[in-house]
């Protein structure tokens, strides 16, 4: 059931195209600087540190005002499922559902993204007959992307767990109000 | 004769409201007794307190004194998840605006309510369609609400009622927003429900839509004042 309501909820993610693109680029951008100021860290100190945690503090921000967008924006269609039997977990599972599958996205954007500069990076290095390893270029490595992605999501959890407690304040007689009232 | 079991009870409820400083008593000393199968329409002028009534009986909201016994079930006291497992089981709602999810097909709108049930996704289908074929919308299952007619989105909507197969309605306005053929059709389309598959219904409306009831119940000021 559980898994049911997640799959819903990417599908309803997908559907609120405008949100999901801005919220997934946002993400992106975050990831991409969280992953390279953890890289650069060693290079750079205290200021690599400090970046970083900005990084996840708005990253915290997003999912916070993520979920208080949802929640506002949908609190019709959410006082509808609790009128036609929806629990406070069911309807915060959709919203749950909704905000990681976004980082996810976010996520697997960057990797794509990481992918394609180092194809590109490659290649250029190998028809000059460079070697690429050598070149020193600030790329951010695989594992800080993964370990900037686990903190993203545990960062998002606490995020999304305050977030969504305003599910709980939506009452289902908000559905029978007439539209505009 | 038939013997017809109580399916909603309700024993001198009581409601207020506080609005910009004055109280008033929306339920005043309501007594009701609905056997199973009614077709029941409640009337009454804008602020009667018809809607009050609909909304205590559903629970979803607490009456200030009083109680109401839905199918056996003491539901004045519960807590809010509980009250919501019982409107899964036990009712469907008819709303005067629809209240469609925007971003969900017209069978995903249906299916909605069997998706936290621990039903297989082959049943809630099924299920689903069979509602959309009782509401005669069955080539419309792919359509988004925004692409439907007001009475198109009604009978999505009724169709979301039945699909757990509830033992009673409740519709708040359901012909609303609709225009006089529309009406007559979402009508007929309740009473047909009411009749084959012994569903209880509750209809509440300020227009007269006596001649489809079994029984008319008048509210005025916050009490029933006749029950025919």
């Amino acid at each position: 059931m559980a898994l049911r309501l997640w799959k819903k909820a990417v599908v309803l993610t997908l559907r609120s195209k405008r949100r999901f693109t801005v919220f997934t680029l946002m993400y992106t951008g975050l990831l991409i600087w969280s992953s390279f100021s953890l890289d650069l860290t060693p290079t750079l100190g205290d200021i690599g540190i400090t970046s970083f945690f900005i990084a996840m503090g708005i990253s915290m921000f997003l999912s916070l005002l993520y979920a208080w967008i949802i929640t506002n924006y949908r609190r019709r269609e959410i006082a509808t499922l609790k009128c036609i039997g929806w629990t406070n977990k069911n309807c915060q599972a959709i919203i749950i559902g909704e905000i990681l599958f976004t980082t996810i996205s976010g996520f697997l954007i960057v990797i794509e993204i990481l992918f394609h500069i180092v194809a590109f990076l490659g290649y250029f290095y190998s028809v000059y007959d460079q070697d690429f390893a050598a070149s020193g270029l600030p790329l951010i490595s695989l594992s800080s992307v993964f370990v900037t992605f686990l903190l993203f999501i545990l960062v998002q959890l606490i995020g999304i767990f305050l977030g969504t407690r305003r599910v709980l304040k939506v009452r289902p007689i908000i559905a029978l109000k007439k539209v505009g009232t | 004769m038939v013997d017809m079991d109580v399916m909603i009870k309700a024993e001198e409820l009581n409601k207020e409201y506080r609005r910009e400083g004055a109280i008033i008593r929306a339920l005043v000393d309501i007594n009701l007794e609905i056997k199973e199968g009614k077709f029941i329409i409640i009337q009454g002028p804008t602020g009667c307190g018809k809607s009050t009534l609909l909304n205590v009986i559903s629970g979803l909201d607490l009456p200030d004194s009083g109680k109401v016994i839905l199918d056996g079930e003491n539901i004045s006291r519960s807590t809010e998840d509980r009250l919501a497992r019982i409107r899964r089981r036990k009712i469907g709602f008819v709303f005067q605006d629809f209240n469609l999810i925007n971003n969900l097909t017209a069978i995903e709108n249906i299916e909605s309510t069997l998706w936290p049930t621990v039903l297989r996704n082959k049943e809630i289908e099924n299920r689903s369609i069979s509602a959309l074929r009782d509401v005669d919308l069955l080539e419309r299952k792919d359509h988004f609400p925004a692409q439907m007619s007001g009475g198109e989105k009604q009978r999505v909507a009724i169709a979301r009622a039945i699909v757990h197969r509830p033992r009673v309605i409740l519709a708040d306005e359901p012909t609303g927003n609709l225009d006089p053929d529309s009406e007559t059709m979402i009508m007929n389309l309740l009473k047909k429900i009411n009749k084959d598959y012994d569903t209880t219904m509750i209809i509440v409306s300020h227009r007269d839509l006596s001649k489809y009831g079994d029984t008319l119940i008048k509210m005025d000021k916050g009490r029933i004042v006749s029950v025919k």
